[in-house]
Parts: C-alpha cells; structure tokens; sequence
C-alpha cells in the first residue's frame, strides 16, 4: 500500500449511526429482525391452516378437526404478542443506531407506515374474537360468521405482510430511475412499494409461513405426545404431528418454485445482484441450503417411513421405502455438488481447472433440477403410499387406475431425465426454459395422480384403522430436526436476501458506510442464525408452556370412537 | 419428563451445532467494501495498477465471473489464445485504443459484448467512483500491456491533493470529532493497523502501542512516521501519509495519542 491509501468513505457518517453495546448494531439489529420476523412467520402461516381445519370440521362435521383448529389457534394467541414485542424492539433499534437510513425509509414510506400500525390493530382484536369467540359462536350460522373471522383474520396478517416486504423489497430492487441523488421528496410512494421483487417476495412469504408454521405446530404436537400420559392424549398428539407435518411438507414441495421466481426477478433486475448471489462470495451458501433440504426432504419422509408401522395394510410397500431413499439420499449429493465456486489459483490448480473433472457435470443446473425433481417424487410416492397404507380401493377400475397412476409417475421421471440430460448439449436460454417443462411434468403428475387416488377411494374397503399414538419416539424426535432445519433454512434464506445488498442499505441508492458495511462471511452468519433460532424456540418453548398453564389441551376424549382420517380424504 | 426435556434439547443443541459447524468449515468469505481511493497528483502508473488490482481481487467483485470462463471473459489469462486483456485490449473495436476500451466496457457494457457471453456486465460506474474505475482499467492494461493511465486521466486526482496539503484540510477527518475511534476510523488507520479486531495487518498492531512506545514517540510516529521504522516493517518505510498533522486538530492528535498509549 503507498500514498494513495485506500480509505474508508465515511465522510457523511456523522449522525448517521450509533453503536450498540458488547454485540454491536449489526448484531442488535439482525437478531430482532430476525426473531420478529420468525415469530411474523408463525402467526402468519397457522391462521392460514386454522381456516381450513375449521372448514374441515364444519363442512365434513368432524368435530375433531374444529378442535385441532383451535388449539393451533391457541398457539396462536400468545405468539402474537411476542411477534408485536420484537417489532417494537426492531423498530426502537433501527430508529435510534441506524437514524438516518430510518429518516429515509420512514420519509418515502410513513403513510403506509401508519395504515400497518392500523390493520395490525384490526388484526389483534380480530384474533381475540376469533379465539375466544370459539365456543360462543359454536353451531349453525354463528359458525359460520366465525369462521369468516377466521378469514378476516388472514387478509389483516396477509396485507400487513403485503406492506412490509414493499419497505424491504425498496430496499433490495429499488426503481431503477432512483440514484443517491434523487431527492426523497420526488420518490413516488407506489413505484417505490410495488417494486420489482415485491409480489415475488411476497408468494415466496406466504407459503414459506405455511411450512413454518406447519414445522412449529408439528414439534408442538411431537413435544406433548412425548409428554403425554395417556394413550388417548398420546393418539390426538400423534395426529397433530402428522398434520402439522403434512402442510409442512406439502407446502415446501412448492415453495422451490416461487424462489425460482425470485430469483429470475433478481437477475432481471440487475444481473450482478444475481451473480453475487449464485456464484459470487454467496455462492458456498447454496451448499448448505441443498444439505438443510436435504436434511428436511430425509427427515420429512423419514416420519412418514416410521408412521407406516401403525398403518395395518403398510406392510406391502415396506420394500420400496429403501428405494424411495436411495432416490433422496443420491438426489441431495448431486443437489449438493458445488459448481462454479470462487476459488484462488492454487484451487484452481488443485481441481485441475475451474471446475472439478468429474463433479463439475454434477455440479451444473440440468443434474440440479433433475436431482431435486425426482426428490419431489419420491417424496410425493411416500405421501401416496402412506394414504393407500390401510385401504384396498374397490371401484371397478382400481386396477387400471393404479396403472395409470404408475404410469403417470413413469412419464413425469422421463420427462425430467430426458430435459435433464438434453440440458448438458444446448445454449443455456434453452436449458432454463426446459427447467419449465421438468416442473410442470411433475405438477401435473402430483395433480392428476392424487385426483385418481381420491376418486378410487371412494367406499374403499378398510385394512384396518390406523393406531395413533403407536409410534415410536425417534420418529418424534424427526419432527424437532424438521422444525429446527426450517427456521435454520429460514434464517439462512433470510441472510442470502438481505446480504446481497452488500455494503448498501438501499441497493445502489443508498450506502451503508457505518463500520459494519462489510457483508459477514457465512461462517460468521450461521453463529448469529444458531443463535436465533435458539432464541426463537426457547421463547417459543416458554410460551407454549404458558400455554399450557393456562388451558387444558383439547384433545379428543374417549368417548369417540370415530378413526382420524387421513388428511384429504 | 425431565428425561425428554434434556434429550430434546440435545436433539436441537445437536442440530444447530452441525450447521454451524459446517458453515464454518467451508471457505469464508467476506463481501468487503469499496474504498474510497485517495491519489495524490502525482500518482504512478505503479500505484494504479496495485489499487486497482485490489480492487479487481476484492471488493469490485470481477472475480465472480472473469477467471472461470464460462459467464464472462478470462481477463487475466489467455482468452483464445488472444493473451490476457492487456493483450487484446487495443484489437476488440475499431477506433478504440486499449484504454478507451476498458474504460468503456467498465461504464457502458452494453455498447460491445465479446461474441459467445451474454450481456451481464453490470454499469460499474454506478457503485464504484472514476478513481477507482481507472485503477481498475491501469491493473487491467498491466495484464500482458502497456500502462497508458496517467494523472491527468484521474479527474480528482489533484484535487485530493491540494485539499489534504493546505489547511483546509485541517479538521476536516472526522469532521473535528475528538473520539480517537471514529479518528482512526475516518483516517484510514484501519486500512494497515489492527486497533482492537478491526483492522489490517500490514503495519504494527496498535493493540499493545502504549507497552512499546511512550506517549512522545506515538506522536512523532503520527507526525512524521519514517522518522522511526518499527522493527520487521522496513519495507514499509514511506507507506505511511505524512500528512495527518496538517489534517488532525491539536485535540484531535492529542486525543489519539493519549487513547493509543493507553492500549497497554
């Protein structure tokens, strides 16, 4: 280094920031987004399956599920307060260390500012009449009404979310004819708040809730069948569980194709925010995320291979669960193989080039989209096989029917492995238009083989109930690892979205010139991640705790003898 | 009860503790910031080139896509056997001299793209200063050609210059601010001194100055650093700007000394 000494450009830091103690702001501020926002995601997402259960029970007449719905309702209840007590916290912190990035957010966007505050307050009173309404208005119309609460109560937390991602998604992709010198006062609101990644951000949040939410209700549920001391306590846990588990997955097996959303935006947007982020100093980061799938692909099917053992009937697809793993277990290495990684000479030399000569054909997004579309199908078949466990199908064409939908799986593999492997031999514009046609063969085999399966089990010849509560601990135990890699995956996704912001609070428009601008290596990020999340669940322990002070839980009493049906039939 | 309570808590301590190391143990890396670049008027071609290729190896982030060869351009090897970019530079566009060029691809991508990439370059002007985006065209003209970047290229080269000689200069680190953080922050100290964990390893570590030097002795050092070369750092004599007692206020210097003679 000579005289031209390379110097920090704090130049217009005075005011601008303020430190916080021991932890530093960064940290302050990355802790209480983060918590409020794991919280947001749980109260966010369970209103979302507390509807539908409650419809459940109220147009099926399954009393069972109207009970479920409100217990997840109860869970409901006191995270509420503590998702508003961390964006409190979030608000004071970014108010009172970052000032002048807080002056400028709130100077663009403050009116949509004050209508948050307002639906926020709608939704409060509304979650408070939804639950303690839930036994007043019990039968006929005045059900109804509630239920459309319960409605209610998912518009207010959709839009109040809606509004939200607007100020973060500014921050991220503002409009492209706003510079640092563009003065806030001629910034207008809606081209400020509908910006380029808002709605994809905004699908991506709705259904990530939906499989948080579904995670946290499942370890809740793992938790008091662990703790349960009767065998009728033990039965109504095991059920939650597996709801819980059910919506978790089911809506993970979509949720890949929102973030391909998000991230076509992002590279539309601006090319280099999309590099930095897939094959730049964030490129090692989609490593870890194919491992934590990987981890809640294995975990999740995991549960349901076990669930199968008090399933009378389960025993004939028994054989093909070692299958079903070997799809997985091989379809994670290749979804985990790195491909173009930053490296330094000496690794290029050590890898003989800049790709390794083997696992760089692994490596490349045709073997990355097969591997995680045969995943999905082998996770789909588990799903399958489990729900065709204790029945025998007696419609007249049972037969052709199962071969149709074999045959429906058969296609959908080929149609994956042939894009595949056509993949590796054409320009790359063609090769990400295939990635379309690999989705939608397998959408449509998910379709149109579960419309099959519900139509052939009509009057279908029961095996045997299922035995809830016969299950053994370690598949319980499975359901923790789910909850945990998901709001591990969610704090991870949630560094991956905000870091490629790099050095910038508003990406190109506003910099970030207080002393932690630097963007934190992943090693750094997965301490304050851990960190988190254990925050967030030991809250989360407590609270369900007081919850349980406060209420017996409302599982199904002796007297019913009806068996808890499998989700969707 | 007490048992399942300790083995979930095991089950969850178990699993962070995995993630956590094994995003430890992959290779770390740190998006770092762009520095604003300081060049004297009379800046060499030499300390271009070294701060752009700073720049090109860090926080410009070229390396995300030219070295691998396949989104962008090898810049630094051969590229078809054309030679590195200082090589080819001046051969792409008709008209256009190497330096022309560069500079171009650096602040309007979009106006010539090499045949068989895709137009993904990003308008560099936009994050980084023209300082810094003519250090990046010297380092890239230093790949296998000629330097042609001089001062007068540097719009604000001398204007830099005269500001931090003349007394305007004067308080104008830190904005006259007294606390010796924000001094040493704002002066660039960092940029060589570890202070604390903040801060490079290129000059002596300042953690432990007041057991090595008196309070005078880290005066003169700030005053005239080549005075008085700390032992092992003799290659790095002149490094050091001798111009921090026309830019520091008598309470801003004596605040810094008192704070380093302190750090024991």
């Amino acid at each position: 280094m000579t005289e031209h000494l390379l110097l920090q450009a704090v130049a217009d830091t005075t005011g601008a920031y303020r430190d916080f103690p021991f932890i530093g702001s960064r940290a302050a501020v990355w802790i209480a987004a983060e918590l409020h926002l794991m919280f947001a995601a749980f109260v966010l997402g369970v209103p979302m399956f507390a509807v539908v259960a409650e419809a459940i029970g109220i147009f099926g007449k399954d009393q069972r599920y109207d009970r479920l719905s409100k217990e997840f309702t109860r869970l409901l209840l006191i995270a509420y307060s503590a998702t508003a007590i961390w964006g409190a916290v979030l608000v004071f912190l970014l108010s009172t260390l970052y000032p002048r990035f807080w002056a400028y957010l709130t100077a663009i966007f403050g009116t949509s500012m004050w209508v948050y505050v307002s639906i926020f307050f709608f939704e409060s009173f509304t979650l408070y009449l939804y639950y303690y309404g839930w036994d007043r208005w019990k039968y006929g119309r005045a059900k109804l009404v509630h239920w459309g609460l319960g409605i209610l109560l998912n518009v207010w937390g959709t839009t109040v979310m809606f509004i939200a991602d607007g100020w973060l998604t500014y921050m991220m992709t503002p409009p492209r004819d706003i510079t640092p010198s563009t003065s806030v006062a001629s910034i207008k609101f809606w081209e400020a708040f509908m910006n380029h990644t808002w709605m994809p951000i905004n699908i991506h949040r709705l259904i990530g809730n939906v499989v948080f939410g579904g995670a946290i209700v499942g370890a809740y549920a793992s938790y008091r069948f662990l703790a349960a001391k009767t065998d009728e306590e033990r039965a109504h846990y095991d059920w939650m569980g597996y709801v819980g588990n059910f919506i978790a997955i089911s809506a993970l097996i979509v949720l890949p194709f929102a973030g391909y959303w998000l991230g076509r935006e992002i590279y539309q947007y601006d090319q280099s925010m999309g590099i930095t982020m897939m094959g730049g100093f964030m490129s090692w980061l989609w490593v870890i995320q194919a491992f934590l799938i990987a981890v809640l692909f294995l975990a999740g099917n995991y549960y349901l291979w076990v669930g199968m053992g008090r399933i009378p009937g389960a025993e004939r697809f028994r054989p093909y669960t070692k299958w079903l793993l070997a799809v997985l277990v091989i379809g994670a290495i290749v979804w985990g193989t790195p491909h173009t990684m930053i490296a330094d000479s000496r690794e290029l030399a050590a890898m003989g080039g800049s790709h390794h000569p083997f696992l760089g054909v692994l490596g490349v997004m045709s073997a990355k989209n097969t591997a995680v579309n045969l995943m999905i199908l082998a996770t789909f078949l588990s799903f399958l096989m489990y729900r065709r466990a204790n029945i025998r199908p007696v419609v007249p064409w049972a037969q052709s029917g199962t071969r149709i939908q074999g045959a429906m799986f058969i296609v959908a593999a080929v149609v994956v492995l042939f894009y595949g492997i056509r993949g590796y031999f054409v320009e790359a514009i063609v090769r990400i238009g295939y990635s379309v046609y690999q989705v939608g063969a397998v959408l449509a085999c998910i379709v149109f083989v579960t419309i099959i399966d519900v139509l052939m089990a009509r009057g279908a010849q029961s095996l045997g109930a299922i035995q809830w509560g016969k299950m053994p601990a370690r598949s319980q135990y499975a359901l923790f690892i789910l909850a945990v890699t998901f709001t591990w995956l969610m704090g991870l996704m949630g560094f991956a979205r905000s870091g490629i912001r790099q050095h910038w609070h508003v990406w190109q428009v506003m910099p970030d010139t207080s002393q932690y601008a630097a963007t934190p290596a992943l090693g750094y990020a997965s301490i304050m991640i851990s960190t988190c999340v254990l925050i967030f669940l030991a809250l989360v322990g407590f609270i369900f705790w007081l919850g349980g002070l406060a209420e017996k839980s409302t599982f199904v009493p002796a007297a019913s003898t009806v068996e808890a049906p499998h989700v969707g039939h | 009860m007490w048992a399942i309570n300790l083995r979930i808590f095991g089950v969850v301590l178990g699993t962070l503790a995995l993630y956590t190391l094994i995003a430890n143990k992959i290779p770390q890396m740190q998006s770092e910031v762009p520095r604003a670049l300081a060049l004297g008027a009379n800046v060499t071609p030499e300390q271009l080139v070294s701060a752009g290729d700073q720049l090109y190896h860090g926080a410009g982030g070229c390396t995300a896509c030219h070295g691998l060869g396949t989104r962008a351009p090898n810049l630094l090897t051969d590229e078809k056997g054309q030679g590195p970019i200082g090589a080819r530079c001046g051969k792409r566009e008709s008209g256009k001299d190497c330096k022309a060029y560069i500079y171009e691809s650096l602040t309007s991508p979009g106006t010539f793209v090499v045949t068989g990439y895709e137009p993904i370059m990003p308008d560099l002007s936009r994050t980084l200063s023209p300082q810094q985006l003519w250090a990046l065209v010297a380092f890239l003209e230093s790949q296998g050609g000629t330097v042609d970047v001089t001062a007068s290229d540097v719009p604000a080269a001398s204007a830099a210059s005269s500001g931090a000689a003349g007394a305007g200069g004067a308080a104008r680190i830190a904005n006259g601010s007294t606390d010796p953080m924000e001094i040493i922050r704002a002066a660039g100290c960092l940029g060589c001194h570890k202070v604390g964990t903040e801060g490079g390893a290129i000059g002596p570590d300042l953690n432990h100055v007041g057991s090595r030097l008196s309070s005078s002795l880290i005066r003169e050092s700030i005053l005239a650093p080549d005075a008085k070369i700390a032992r092992g750092y003799e290659k790095f004599k002149g490094i050091m700007p001798k111009t921090l007692g026309d830019q520091l206020s008598a309470a801003q210097l004596e605040s810094l000394v008192r704070f380093l003679a302190s750090h024991k």
